[in-house]
């Protein structure tokens, strides 16, 4: 008797489970979105999956994400930095590596996604997603324009700007397909840098705004 | 249950019987044990020196910052419990351990928890860095939990083994692990640190050891013990399917939805992500194997196939196993040529689960006897002159399975 009731139980919560899993994959359809919430609330957190590999189409342009830093030098003065590569760095960490960091290839990368994918096109947050996702982002770059040393160990970074650089990529050479190489570039306006955002290490290359307890030690 | 004897039901009661009486697939849920625990185990150690800056309190996606989203989605990390350096390092050690001890099949039910609270705290912790390869080992890692994994290839079924040779020893670790895990557990209760649901899911799991642990020492023959067996087998080979769906889910969706994209339809798609600068660590490579357009569409419509057609070759034996290897190897491939060693370990782990069971006690036997060569060379190394090898016992020619 009680076995009975274990395997009807069992067997009722897996087919549940599956079905709430099955609709959070599949596309959204009638039953979805009459349950929509039934399912949400049963896949997230912990079940969430999203299974769009390279699909419905692969990425076919190269996103760079690039910086720069306004700095203010010893003596007082402004200056601004050239633009660095930073994905050109990951690139570079990824060739020849068997073993590629979730830091070379999916820390910047991702972060710079969840930006593009939590603002609006005047690049105004939407939700409590897109404040976290810029402060990250800005916290990325203050971390990896730290890293290449930008401010000379004297200059203070004041400020960081951000824009990516797509570019298609060129057809293979057995295609007969013409596509524009002309890349294309979107920029964020400068973002102020506090110790809120230095992360790890950095601390020390920028300004101390408030002596609160932020993210720098 | 109905007793009538008509065919249909004669089949369901077979069934029933099935997957009451065993936990099936000993070999498939002790392969994807090892495999899962082994890539998430690699990949701990492989981000060892970036840890701060993937999951530590102070990295570029902060401990404060990971409150705010956690605050609203409610996810479980081990990691919000304090924003200490120290707690961090010990997270992350336990972690590593835990997966070690998994993989080694160590006290395997409890070990399947601390893995899975590994596996969820750092992910959890960060978001925004996992890609696919996380994403399959989060959901197996909860899967495991509920399987009996460790009936064979492990310490637990070589212990077990040694029990029903006489050579049974009184079982102290056991005892002493679980009172250890009930003050760990009191003590995150007490601070809070535990919502209700996990709680209650923590708390029932505990209990269920301890439960089991009593009943097999009163009476390993009794009625109580031969229902929780019962109800252990039922929660396995349900456990074992869903892995088993979840692994088709992902095929599928990855198949279905590729047929949906041009790049897809005109073949070209495979050349895309070999050009990507973060996905293509042999340039020169890349361009090799899309050199010829016909391989290329070759390639791109073999994907297709094999991911949309998988999930319903599992009730063909032969053709499931073609396609099997097919996807091994081009996770294999895949390994090297985007970059993604983690991914495809993750989705070759996932896939083995699918493997026939002759093939793995074939490759068990194997490494059993691989294991006993290299322990008879190191000790004649030792020990020269001594005792020979022969007292090595073979890990799975004679697969002891344990009850656990």
């Amino acid at each position: 008797m009680v076995a009975a009731l274990a395997l009807a139980i069992v067997a009722v919560g897996a087919c549940f489970h599956l079905a709430m899993v099955f609709l959070h994959v599949a596309p959204a359809n009638t039953v979805s979105k009459q349950h929509g919430a039934l399912v949400d609330d049963w896949v997230y957190p912990e079940f969430e999956q999203n299974w769009k590999l390279f699909a419905p189409n692969p990425l076919q342009q190269n996103i760079a994400v690039q910086a720069r830093a306004e700095l203010r030098t010893p003596d007082g003065e402004l200056r601004q930095t050239r633009w660095y590569d930073l994905s050109a760095q990951d690139g570079a960490a990824i060739d020849g590596n068997l073993l590629p960091s979730h830091t070379q290839q999916n820390e910047l990368r991702r972060a710079w996604d969840v930006y593009v994918g939590t603002h609006d096109a005047q690049d105004r947050p939407t939700g409590l997603r897109g404040t976290l996702s810029e402060q990250y982002l800005r916290r990325i770059l203050v971390l990896r324009l730290a890293r290449l040393d930008v401010g000379g160990g004297k200059d203070v970074m004041e400020r960081v700007q951000v824009r990516s650089r797509s570019t298609t990529i060129e057809p293979p050479k057995w295609s007969d397909e013409k596509v524009n190489q002309k890349p294309l570039y979107r920029q964020v306006a400068w973002w102020t840098v506090t110790s809120h955002d230095a992360p790890l290490d950095s601390g020390t290359r920028v300004r101390v705004l408030a002596p609160t307890a932020g993210g720098a030690r | 249950m109905s007793r009538v004897e008509v065919p249909v039901t004669g089949r369901l009661a077979t069934g029933v019987q099935r997957v009451t009486a065993s936990a099936l697939g000993p070999y498939q849920s002790a392969v994807i044990r090892i495999g899962f625990s082994a890539t998430w185990l690699l990949f701990l150690l492989r981000e060892y020196p970036h840890r701060q800056e993937l999951y530590g309190p102070d990295g570029p996606w902060s401990w404060g910052m990971a409150q705010q989203l956690i605050a609203d989605n409610d996810a479980f990390t081990a990691l919000m419990w304090s924003d200490g350096r120290v707690w961090f390092e010990f997270v992350y050690a336990a972690a590593v351990l835990a997966s070690l001890l998994l993989m080694l099949g160590w006290r395997t039910r409890t070990m399947s928890v601390f893995f899975m609270i590994g596996v969820l705290s750092l992910q959890n912790r960060s978001v925004f860095l996992g890609d696919g390869g996380d994403n399959v080992i989060h959901l197996m890692s909860i899967y495991l939990v509920l399987t009996r994994c460790g009936q064979v290839w492990s310490l637990d079924a070589r212990r077990a083994a040694r029990a029903r040779e006489g050579l049974f020893t009184e079982d102290r670790a056991g005892p002493v692990l679980w009172w250890v895990v009930g003050l760990a557990l009191s003590v995150t209760t007490f601070m809070g640190d535990l919502s209700g649901g996990w709680a209650a899911f923590f708390w029932g799991l505990w209990g269920v050891q301890g439960v089991w642990w009593y009943l097999n020492r009163r009476d390993p023959f009794g009625q109580p013990r031969l229902l929780g067996d019962v109800v252990a087998n039922l929660v396995h080979n349900a456990a074992l399917l869903m892995i088993m769906v979840e692994a088709c889910l992902i095929y599928a969706t990855a198949g279905w939805y590729k047929i949906q994209g041009s790049r897809w339809q005109d073949g070209t798609a495979v050349y895309y992500p070999l050009h990507l600068d973060y996905f293509s660590p042999w340039p020169a490579l890349g361009d090799l194997l899309t050199a010829y357009g016909p391989i290329v569409l070759l390639v791109t419509y073999g994907t297709v196939v094999v991911q949309v057609a998988f999930p319903f070759t599992v009730f063909n034996r032969r053709v499931k196993n073609v396609l099997l290897a097919l996807m091994m190897v081009e996770h294999s491939v895949i390994a090297v040529v985007l970059g993604l060693p983690f991914f495809s370990l993750a989705m070759i782990a996932a896939d083995a689960v699918f493997l026939p069971t002759s093939f793995l006690k074939r490759i068990g036997g194997r490494a059993a006897r691989a294991r006993g060569r290299v322990l008879a060379r190191t000790r004649r190394a030792a020990v020269p002159g001594q005792r020979p090898a022969d007292g090595v016992e073979p890990l799975a020619a004679q697969p002891p399975t344990a009850r656990t």
